[in-house]
């Protein structure tokens, strides 16, 4: 005997229909979740700089990755928030200092891996291997090769001199890589100075302050700003695409007695609570071996950490700079005050 | 006391209650996090940021309002007042801006006059190679965008004014020999004024909590603050103390808008006699009305909704059509429908005791539902992540805190047309019901759901389409794998990759077309 299916004719029948069918919705969604090996990673990281790395590892392994991107402060609360329910199985994001912080607040698993020892040296990376040093970056200057001459510059502290006003952009104060410059140039020359300079760099950027390094890189290629802070890579990645813009990167305070550029690390760490360990070290082992560390090193334009694993050639050598002599770990707890100074100064 | 426990007793009576506590409880959460905050918290928002973030969000809605007024109340007077060719035309096209996020038109507009784009290249060619125009990141972007995307609140009210408005008085005004412009100024205004109020009010409340279009153009106020403290400081309660002021003020701009909306029921003319004479205009005066309406609507509508065809239809557009891209969709589909549901669900209760027993109780709790109103977007995340961090900590992260997250915030819109879907059903008609021998359960199955199925649609549709732009919220609670439309969109514009950007706004602003439908027949204020 044939089944019918009568669509139900009351209002009532219907919206219990409605409800029914979002319960199967909901439940197959989640079970799709469960159906096949997969790792969820949360990423802090622009998904254009870090999904193609991911897609690679797919490729290789098999092991889909799920990706939520977002702000990394936003996600460092939000794993704590999780606890132990959380879906992430990795961290990935752009800045040491919270990685450390997250390290710091149980989130992440300390781990022992002979191929992470062997490939990323250990200032890069925290004690334990909670966090692992992935990709180096510089926070350096970039300007208009129409505008700018190279000896006008020197260190970064001279971006807060009145002869740039109007002409200068900034990240915003969300920005985790202007916390973290701004941690290292207190650490180098104190609160005073520093509040100094952020004073500056607030009346010289105006109205030029950006949520992205690649909207800075943007508009002082196109002339709207003569010169702007950011993270080297995003001037190499531009160029790329565009090897005609007049722009150009200047690596800051290597005059003598100078800090050294303010440099950063991208890295990632597994999330304690992980229900797919393997697979998780699998990723981690993927990104710090040669094939990975070349990735980030030609797709990215950052340094890679693994001694052997040459940078991109356009890249200003690594042994031709020095870099600050402020550890990584230590970003974590400079953090706290120096949000509060950005606060004060009221950079936006 | 028998009363109350009557009323506690009935288990319809126990849904109302929950349903308005889980509206008001994240509210409450939010409160007290932001009283008990530590002093030099809130000394140190005073001394740095506070100032400043209220007089721009102050400033922003001033500015706005003063030009929504220009535009919405000459355009709504010309397609009431004036006969043109293609004046009907008009009149429906001045709404379709409503269906453009405010998100989708800043990041075209910051295109348009981005540093180097094509409105700088046109005034270069007028005014020399060196001449600038004001950058869209700025006081003068924001009004312009915010402007082009609520003045037909204003227009919708006042145009139905207009359309409502006895007649006579104007002619009387004629008659007695005062020109029409006169009569416009001296007549017209004064009886519309309360509707403009209205409309006005309503364009405030929308910009006070525009997260989409301030965040695109960088632009401090309060609602963006409340987001960019969320997402960069490790503990919520600056973030909370933002939101309180942010909560007051939108209050503030809600009162007014109620109470201008209750006065205006005074001005109403019981019957209409006849329509309103349009006067006709020749080919000159035709060509420039058509000129004026058409700079309008090609501004907030036409040329946006060309760029992202155009856009879309880019080879690297063209590339991102991809499976994922209808993840996207189907994410964005997903998430609205069950918003809606749940909005249904939960106002419809609300809607109905509110109705049928209109005790303090319940008139209380229908209140309560319509505190969605001054919670911007993201607010409501706020509110709800608290809530859910102190009370369900296991739930966060998953898709329910984002639905109740959204059915708070637009459970307003819902009870819209939830309401008067109620109050047009007499009891007498459910009275006759059981009557004739039909139980309680009967009567609601067989008479009235099947008389409210209307309003229930419009209501379900509305939060539906709402839900499918919203940002903030999304941005905030998303689970793992729960990008939509709209997250796209402003992932893509805010690094200024337009192309990459514009199918997933296409398709929101298509999908929002639906719902202007149902603005110009009925509920204009759901939008």
């Amino acid at each position: 005997m044939a089944y019918h299916f009568q669509f139900p004719r009351s209002t009532q029948g219907r919206l219990v229909l409605l409800t029914l069918f979002c319960l199967i919705a909901c439940v197959a969604q989640a079970a799709t979740v469960f159906a096949v090996e997969k790792l969820t990673v949360y990423s802090g990281r622009s998904e254009r700089l870090i999904k193609p790395v991911l897609d690679e590892f797919t490729s290789k392994t098999g092991i889909q990755v799920d990706l939520l991107s977002s702000g990394t402060t936003e996600l460092v609360n939000r794993l704590k928030a999780e606890g132990d329910r959380t879906p992430a199985d990795l961290f990935l994001t752009n800045d040491a200092g919270s990685l450390e912080q997250a390290r710091a607040a149980g989130i992440l698993r300390p781990l022992n891996m002979r191929e992470v020892d062997r490939a990323i040296p250990p200032q890069f990376r925290a004690p334990d291997n909670a966090w692992i040093g992935l990709s180096g970056r510089f926070w350096i200057i970039v300007y208009n090769t129409a505008l700018v001459k190279p000896d006008e510059l020197k260190s970064l502290l001279d971006l807060a001199d009145p002869k740039w006003k109007g002409k200068l952009a900034i990240p915003n104060a969300g920005s985790e890589y202007l916390q973290a410059g701004v941690s290292v140039i207190r650490a180098s020359y104190g609160d005073a100075r520093t509040k100094e300079f952020l004073v500056g760099l607030k009346d010289n950027a105006g109205g030029q302050v950006y949520q992205k390094s690649s909207q800075i890189v943007e508009a002082v290629a196109k002339g709207q700003a003569s010169l702007g802070i950011v993270n080297h890579y995003y001037i190499y990645r531009h160029l790329a695409a565009q090897p005609t813009a007049p722009i150009a990167a200047f690596m800051p305070d290597q005059q003598e007695s100078g800090m050294g550029a303010i440099m950063n690390v991208a890295g990632v760490g597994i999330v304690r609570s992980t229900k797919h360990l393997e697979s998780a070290k699998l990723l981690v082992e993927f990104l710090v071996a040669q094939a990975g560390q070349k990735l980030f090193a030609d797709l990215d334009k950052e340094y890679p950490l693994h001694p052997e694993v040459k940078a991109d050639p356009a890249l200003v050598e690594r042994k031709n700079f020095r870099a600050a002599q402020v550890p990584l770990t230590r970003l974590a707890e400079l953090r706290e005050p120096t949000l509060t100074l950005i606060e004060q100064v009221g950079l936006r | 006391m028998t009363t109350l426990r009557a009323h506690l007793s009935s288990p319809l009576q126990l849904v109302t209650l929950a349903s308005a506590a889980l509206i008001l409880l994240p509210l409450g959460y939010v409160t007290s996090q932001a009283l008990s905050a530590d002093p030099a918290v809130w000394s140190r928002l005073w001394t740095t940021r506070i100032p400043e973030l209220l007089t721009n969000t102050i400033w922003l809605s001033a500015s706005v309002a003063c030009l929504t007024l220009l535009l919405g109340v000459s355009t709504a007077w010309l397609v009431t007042r004036i006969e043109f060719a293609g004046r009907r035309l008009w009149e429906g096209a001045l709404v379709l801006p409503l269906a453009m996020p405010t998100y989708v038109l800043a990041y075209i507009y910051s295109y348009l006059l981005g540093f180097g784009g094509p409105v700088e290249h046109v005034w270069q060619l007028i005014a020399g190679p060196q001449a600038r125009v004001f950058s869209p990141q700025s006081y003068v972007g924001a009004t312009l965008v915010m402007t082009l995307d609520t003045f037909p609140f204003v227009y919708l009210l006042s145009r139905s004014a207009l359309l409502n408005l006895n007649v006579s008085f104007e002619e009387v005004s004629r008659a007695s020999g005062i020109s029409r412009l006169k009569t416009l100024w001296l007549v017209t205004l004064p009886l519309m004024r309360p509707s403009i109020a209205a409309g006005l009010a309503l364009v405030i409340l929308y910009v006070v909590s525009d997260f989409g279009a301030v965040s695109l153009l960088r632009y401090q106020t309060l609602t963006y603050a409340v987001f960019q403290q969320m997402t960069g400081r490790s503990d919520n309660t600056a973030a909370s103390i933002l939101s309180l002021l942010l909560v007051g003020l939108a209050l503030l701009f809600l009162v007014t808008e109620r109470w201008f909306r209750h006065r205006s029921r005074f001005y109403q003319t019981t019957g209409r006699y006849r329509r309103p004479e349009r006067h006709r205009f020749g080919w000159l005066g035709t060509t420039l009305v058509t000129g004026y309406l058409a700079l309008v609507v090609g501004a907030s509508f036409g040329l946006p909704a060309y760029l992202l065809v155009i856009w879309s239809l880019s080879p690297e557009a063209q590339a991102t059509i991809d499976n994922r891209f209808f993840g996207f969709l189907w994410n964005s589909g997903f998430l609205a429908a069950c918003a809606a549901t749940g909005g249904v669900l939960i106002g419809l209760p609300l809607a109905y005791m509110a109705n049928r027993r209109p005790s303090w109780l319940n008139l209380g709790c229908l209140q309560a539902a319509y505190a969605g109103y001054v919670l911007p977007g993201p607010v409501a995340a706020l509110a709800v992540l608290v809530l859910c961090l102190n009370l369900t900590p296991f739930l966060y992260g998953s898709v329910l805190v984002l639905i109740v997250a959204y059915v708070i915030h637009f459970l307003p819109a819902g009870l819209q047309s939830l309401e008067p879907a109620l109050q047009q059903i007499t009891p007498n008609l459910e009275e006759v019901a059981r009557t004739l021998g039909l139980g309680v359960r009967q009567t609601w199955q067989r008479v009235t759901l099947p008389l409210m199925r209307n309003g229930f649609i419009v209501a379900w549709v509305l939060m539906f389409l709402q839900t499918m732009k919203e940002l903030p919220a999304t941005l905030l609670l998303r689970p793992v794998g729960f990008d939509t439309l709209a997250i796209r969109v402003w992932m893509e514009a805010s690094e200024e990759y337009y192309q990459l950007a514009a199918p997933s706004a296409l398709l929101i602003v298509l999908l929002g077309l639906p719902t202007l439908l149902l603005l110009l027949s009925k509920d204009w204020r759901a939008a």
